[in-house]
């Protein structure tokens, strides 16, 4: 086993025990293990970065490599993301004494890397001609931060669903006064959706002028380009919406779920249909 | 060690002698202990308790009867007979329980911890606290804390009021910057405008049939009274409704919730319905970020909570005596010589 791998699996096994603590403690209330959830969090944080920045060391070894990120893997963007998630979260949600909502995210950022270390290949080797670009380190690694914002925003998305079902049913449980307000997490979903997307935007913007000066043309009819331009479409309803049409709750949230079953499909989903942006077919 | 606790609380059936202490200053109970040759001693003095604890090293402490004479002269009064005497490890467990919100009168409750804390601090700036009075009152500090947090005697409202002010906050959450509706001048309608006062509610607003009554009571809690006929139009602008008339019908109907709605931009609207018949349709708990509680919801989510509560009560009491009893090995272990370690003593700041 290689550092970045032993790195990344214990990277893995954190976040796993994280996403546990976190639901130990939506269940008990026990303070130790939100406690807990934040240490294991910051322990996996750390060890992924080393993880990643060994990964970058064997990535350069590869003298054509030099200074691009390795994202162009399925490995390196499940990895990728992963850490993003996490890292959003813990400086997001976890700082806005929302910790508790660790479990709705977490488990997402856990399910991201083990996806990575089990059924993915951790081996780095040459970039193709054409990814050696500078591109290819903006286009990708915003795209990525803004699907991780996204993953936050559907974890906070859920919460809310739980807390207003719970009030609805007229008989709450323990769990309506451990979540936070409908209102708080109503706005949070909101704020981390609205600065999400001009990420977004600017990370397809950066494809799309990529696409005109590589292939010459800007829309080339690839799969995974359509579903992101899908994505792109249904966070600016749910946005108009929120800030634009004045609504809230239940409904609006709806959309900003579908939004981001949308960002799932445009990541995964992209790989069963033959395209340029496939990351186990397409051009390493 | 010798620990020695004298108690006079709410459990007593008497009050006048805890009366008469609760009236003499702490800083004098302490000057005159120490007068006396104590050589440490805390005096916790609430509304509901007055408890003292003096400890020493030497066989020769500080008797019970030479600290009731104390405390007498003090108070002026005769205080024996409604006291409570503990010693050692009972006046430990005691201490802890104390603490933790199980000996209150409503249990859990927190103001009582900051109270221990206090009674402390003071103490300790007396130079009334030695080794043992300092770690004790850190390790009950530390013990009501756990409590807290591990346990759910802390959690749950345990009257209607108490419960809609709750969901309220949960849907809510901060109540400041929020404003209230109330329908009725009554006395329910006067409790519910108390409460969402004490929690800091921005906006009061009171509408009555009798414009004198909405009037008087929107005065005592410096809220706006506003004509009956305008109240649809108020509850655009409210978060919280509470109802209580005495209307034969409803008076909220769910088309004027609809046509509310409709200009409220999306925020979630509280309607709480105490009147017995009811005020508010039923249907209008249909509505998408409408939430209607009636009385008997509310009563029976008292219910469940005070059931949980006992559960968790058990659960505290387990945790106060596993830490009175560490606490108790750890004093006996300082006469051998061989001092026990007490973890976590030193992770409660004062």
């Amino acid at each position: 086993m290689t550092a970045q791998s032993v790195f990344t699996w214990g990277a893995f096994v954190l976040y796993s025990a994280a996403a546990f603590a976190a639901l130990g403690y939506l269940s008990t209330k026990d303070e130790r293990a939100s406690r807990a959830m934040l240490g294991l969090l910051g322990f996996g944080l750390a060890l992924h970065a080393l993880g990643f920045a060994a990964r970058l060391a064997a990535f350069w070894a590869f003298p054509e490599n030099r200074f691009f990120l390795p994202l162009t893997s399925f490995y390196g963007a499940l990895s990728f993301m992963s850490l993003a998630l996490a890292a959003a979260f813990f400086f997001i949600e976890a700082r806005a004494r929302l910790g508790i909502l660790g479990a709705f995210v977490l488990p997402f950022a856990a399910l991201a890397l083990g996806a990575a270390v089990a059924l993915a290949s951790p081996d780095v080797g040459p970039l193709a001609q054409p990814l050696r670009s500078y591109w290819l380190n903006l286009h990708p690694m915003l795209l990525m931060a803004a699907y991780a914002a996204f993953a936050n925003a559907f974890g906070v998305g859920v919460a809310l669903l739980i807390q207003e079902a719970q009030i609805k049913s007229r008989k709450p449980s323990e769990l309506c006064y451990r979540l936070p307000s409908l209102d708080e997490l109503d706005a949070l979903n909101g704020r981390i959706i609205a600065w999400a997307y001009p990420v977004l935007v600017a990370g397809l913007a950066m494809g799309f002028v990529w696409a005109y000066l590589d292939w010459g043309r800007v829309w080339t009819g690839d799969p995974k380009m359509a579903l992101a331009l899908a994505t792109a479409a249904i966070y600016a309803v749910f946005l108009w919406l929120r800030y634009g049409a004045g609504r809230r709750g239940r409904r609006t949230v709806y959309v900003s779920l579908a939004g981001f079953a949308s960002v799932l499909v445009t990541f995964f989903g992209a790989e069963l249909m033959r395209g340029r942006h496939s990351y186990l077919g397409g051009p390493r | 060690m010798k620990l020695l606790q004298l108690g006079w609380s709410h459990r007593a059936a008497a009050s006048d002698a805890r009366e008469a202490l609760a009236a003499v200053p702490i800083e004098r109970v302490l000057a005159e202990l120490k007068a006396r040759g104590v050589a440490e001693a805390v005096a916790v003095s609430t509304c509901n308790r007055f408890e003292l604890y003096a400890a020493s090293s030497r066989e020769a402490s500080p008797s019970r009867e030479s600290l009731l004479e104390v405390l007498a002269g003090l108070a002026g009064a005769e205080v024996e007979a409604q006291a409570e005497a503990r010693a050692d490890a009972r006046a430990v467990e005691h201490l802890f329980s104390v603490a933790s919100g199980l000996d209150s009168l409503v249990v859990g409750e927190s103001e009582i911890l900051g109270q221990v804390k206090t009674a402390y601090e003071t103490a300790r700036s007396a130079g009334l606290t030695g080794k043992r009075l300092n770690v004790l009152f850190q390790r009950a500090l530390y013990v009501g804390k756990k409590v807290r947090s591990e346990t759910g005697v802390a959690a749950g409202a345990m009257s209607v009021p108490s419960v809609a002010i709750q969901l309220a906050e949960s849907i809510f959450g901060r109540l400041d910057g929020k404003s209230a509706l109330i329908l009725g001048a009554g006395a329910m309608a006067e409790l519910a405008a108390k409460r969402l006062v004490e929690r800091g509610i921005g906006r009061l607003t009171v509408a009555n049939r009798t414009w004198e009554r909405a009037y008087a009571l929107a005065a005592r809690f410096s809220g706006e009274a506003v004509r009956w006929e305008a109240f649809p139009e108020e509850l655009v602008r409210a978060d919280v409704l509470i109802a209580s008339t005495g209307a034969p019908t409803a008076v909220v109907t769910r088309a004027t919730v609809e046509r509310a709605l409709s200009r409220r931009g999306g925020r979630s609207l509280f309607l709480i319905d105490i009147a017995m018949p009811r005020d508010v349709e039923e249907s209008v708990h249909a509505l998408d970020g409408v939430f209607l509680y009636r009385l008997e919801d509310l009563e029976s989510i008292v219910a469940k909570n005070l059931s949980s509560r006992a559960e968790a009560m058990a659960a505290a009491r387990g945790i106060v005596e596993a830490k009175a009893r560490e606490f108790d090995a750890w004093a006996r272990s300082l006469a051998t010589g061989r001092e026990l370690s007490l973890r976590h003593a030193s992770r409660t700041r004062p």
